[in-house]
């Protein structure tokens, strides 16, 4: 694994990053909007409706950490796609770049995106509801972003091995996925409010256990670690599945022609 | 010493053969064009050559090692470009080469890109967004980008394709240049076979994922026996063409030239008719075949 090419595609993706207004938007525009809504809605509701102050904590808290989820995996899949929309795929596939190396590379950009999307929220976050993201979850906070950055990738690696399987059809995909698991990820409300053939599939998402533990330290100021263990083992799992995913559906697209075709 | 060694290379889609059962050697230094009508096969054995795309059977060996198990060290020696590739447009000329010079491990890379940026005349286009370059212009970078690593080895896919007839000769002056500094070799693709016959040493024609023909652009050429003579006659055309439509010539009319297509040992023997009929020509040209004579004969008939 070579970092001067991992460090290429990372550095290649930030020159773009400050001068596009899309990608600015998604990493910062929209989440800071959507907390932005979220935080005045339920200061409304608090004002008038009740005295609880965890209720707008526990919505800010579960907006903050759904749009670090959401936003993970969607610049995931957007990284890949870029090189595909520049038709640049084969300009960096015919190069030395391993796919593990990609990877890390699109992994290793995400992370340095995402701490500033997250700095951007806790800013707003704090100065406007006086919600302060470090003090709310403490010491769990690293291991809640950290659990969260695995949900993300791993929905991410397994999106573009999508794309890769079946083409510009689906790209779609990378912006929609994250709406059709925010409802089995229990993000506004407990496991049990699912009906019960749902919470089977809550339970095998490794964002539901966060969230439900974020709302326990955000309400009840107590954890229960077994949940965040589990979610911890369950992203380990469907990281690797989506590793091996990707790289299966990338030799499958060599082997059928499809990752010239992509370009 | 052979760089690329390609033997009974086969790539099947389902029950398509795309490439079958190709075998080929590219020496140091030399230029190999790769013809074909659309649809041969030659972007699919290039595609094979970079890894790409998988082969179905065969063996590509770069530098006497296979490729597949020596593939990162092998791509680090040799560099592609295509009139169908773009690179990122919203990355100004300089941050692209900085990119590729990083993908390519190459030392000391922002010398190498200036110089780079010199000798390919982009040195004033480099804070230049790709999007706001010219069609010239952006073939130059994707070119500029081709030699960032010194290849030894260049795989160029119809590269001055869509390019106005003077920027393509400045394109293949430069990599005519770049062959004789640096000894590179180059496999070729294109349909210019004027561009080919200047540059490539050596011709492999594919037809239907086969070769077909492989020799020098003259000697294929040679292949082709007919030539055609052009005569512009000051009496009637009329004479002419019932003279011609006796003997069953084949002929046509081209900017006031009778154009007569035959066999090159028979032109004696035409102009011996004409003499006989007393029909006399003002102007005689007699076009040898070119290589586009063969591709377009290759193409139509298969021979």
């Amino acid at each position: 694994m070579s970092y001067r090419r991992i460090l290429a595609i990372v550095i290649r993706h930030l020159y773009v990053w400050p001068r596009n207004m899309d990608r600015l938007m998604g990493s910062f525009g929209w989440p800071i909007l959507e907390i932005t809504i979220w935080g005045i809605t339920m200061s409304y509701f608090q004002q008038n409706l009740s005295n609880s102050l965890s209720v707008l904590t526990v919505i800010l808290g579960s907006v903050i950490m759904w749009q670090i989820l959401a936003r993970t995996q969607t610049e995931i899949s957007i990284v890949f796609l870029d090189e595909v929309w520049n038709k640049n795929l084969i300009n960096i596939f015919s190069s030395p770049l391993t796919k593990a190396e990609f990877l890390v590379s699109i992994v290793l950009l995400n992370t340095i995106k995402i701490f500033f999307t997250i700095l951007s929220l806790m800013i707003v976050g704090y100065f406007y509801f006086k919600f302060n993201l470090i003090s709310s979850f403490g010491l769990y906070l690293p291991f809640l972003l950290l659990n969260l950055l695995l949900v993300g990738w791993s929905v991410g690696f397994f999106v573009i091995g999508v794309i890769m399987r079946f083409g510009y059809r689906v790209q779609e995909l990378a912006w929609a996925i994250f709406l059709v698991t925010q409802p089995f990820s229990c993000v506004f409300y407990p496991i049990s409010a699912l009906p019960p053939w749902a919470q089977s599939i809550a339970l095998l998402l490794p964002s539901s256990y966060l969230f439900e533990e974020m709302r326990n330290i955000l309400s009840k100021n107590s954890i229960n670690m077994s949940n965040l263990y589990i979610s911890f083992t369950l992203n380990i799992i469907y990281l690797s599945l989506s590793i091996w995913f990707f790289s299966a559906m990338f030799e499958k697209a060599r082997e059928q022609g499809r990752l010239v075709k992509l370009n | 010493m052979a760089v690329l060694q390609v033997k009974n290379l086969t790539k099947r889609f389902g029950s398509f053969v795309a490439v079958n059962d190709v075998s080929f050697e590219l020496k140091e230094g030399e230029i190999l064009g790769l013809l074909g009508p659309n649809g041969a096969g030659k972007t699919t054995t290039i595609d094979m050559l970079l890894g790409l795309t998988t082969s179905t059977s065969g063996i590509i060996k770069y530098f006497d090692l296979p490729f597949e198990e020596n593939k990162i060290s092998i791509l680090k020696k040799i560099n592609f470009s295509a009139s169908y590739i773009n690179m990122p447009w919203t990355l100004k000329v300089i941050e692209n080469l900085y990119t590729f010079a990083r993908l390519y491990e190459v030392d000391d890379y922002k010398e190498k890109v200036k110089k780079l940026m010199d000798e390919f005349k982009l040195t004033e286009l480099k804070d230049k967004l790709v999007n706001d370059l010219s069609s010239g212009q952006q073939t130059r970078l994707y070119l500029c980008k081709a030699f960032i690593n010194s290849p030894k080895l260049l795989l160029l896919d119809e590269p001055t394709a869509f390019l106005d007839p003077d920027i393509a000769d400045i394109i293949r002056k430069i990599i005519l240049n770049r062959v004789k500094n640096e000894n590179t070799s180059i496999l070729f693709t294109s349909h210019n076979m004027t561009e080919i016959t200047e540059l490539c040493d050596r011709v492999i024609f594919l037809s239907h994922g086969k070769i077909i023909a492989e020799d020098t652009p003259e000697e294929l050429a040679q292949k082709i026996k007919f030539c055609k003579v052009r005569l512009l006659f000051a009496v009637e055309n009329n004479k002419v063409k019932t003279l011609l439509e006796n003997y069953k010539y084949s002929y046509f009319i081209e900017n006031k030239e009778i154009v007569i297509s035959l066999d090159e040992y028979k032109v004696g023997q035409l102009l011996g008719r004409l003499s006989l009929a007393k029909l006399k020509y003002s102007q005689i040209t007699i076009d040898k075949p070119t290589l586009e004579d063969f591709f377009i004969k290759v193409a139509r008939e298969k021979i």
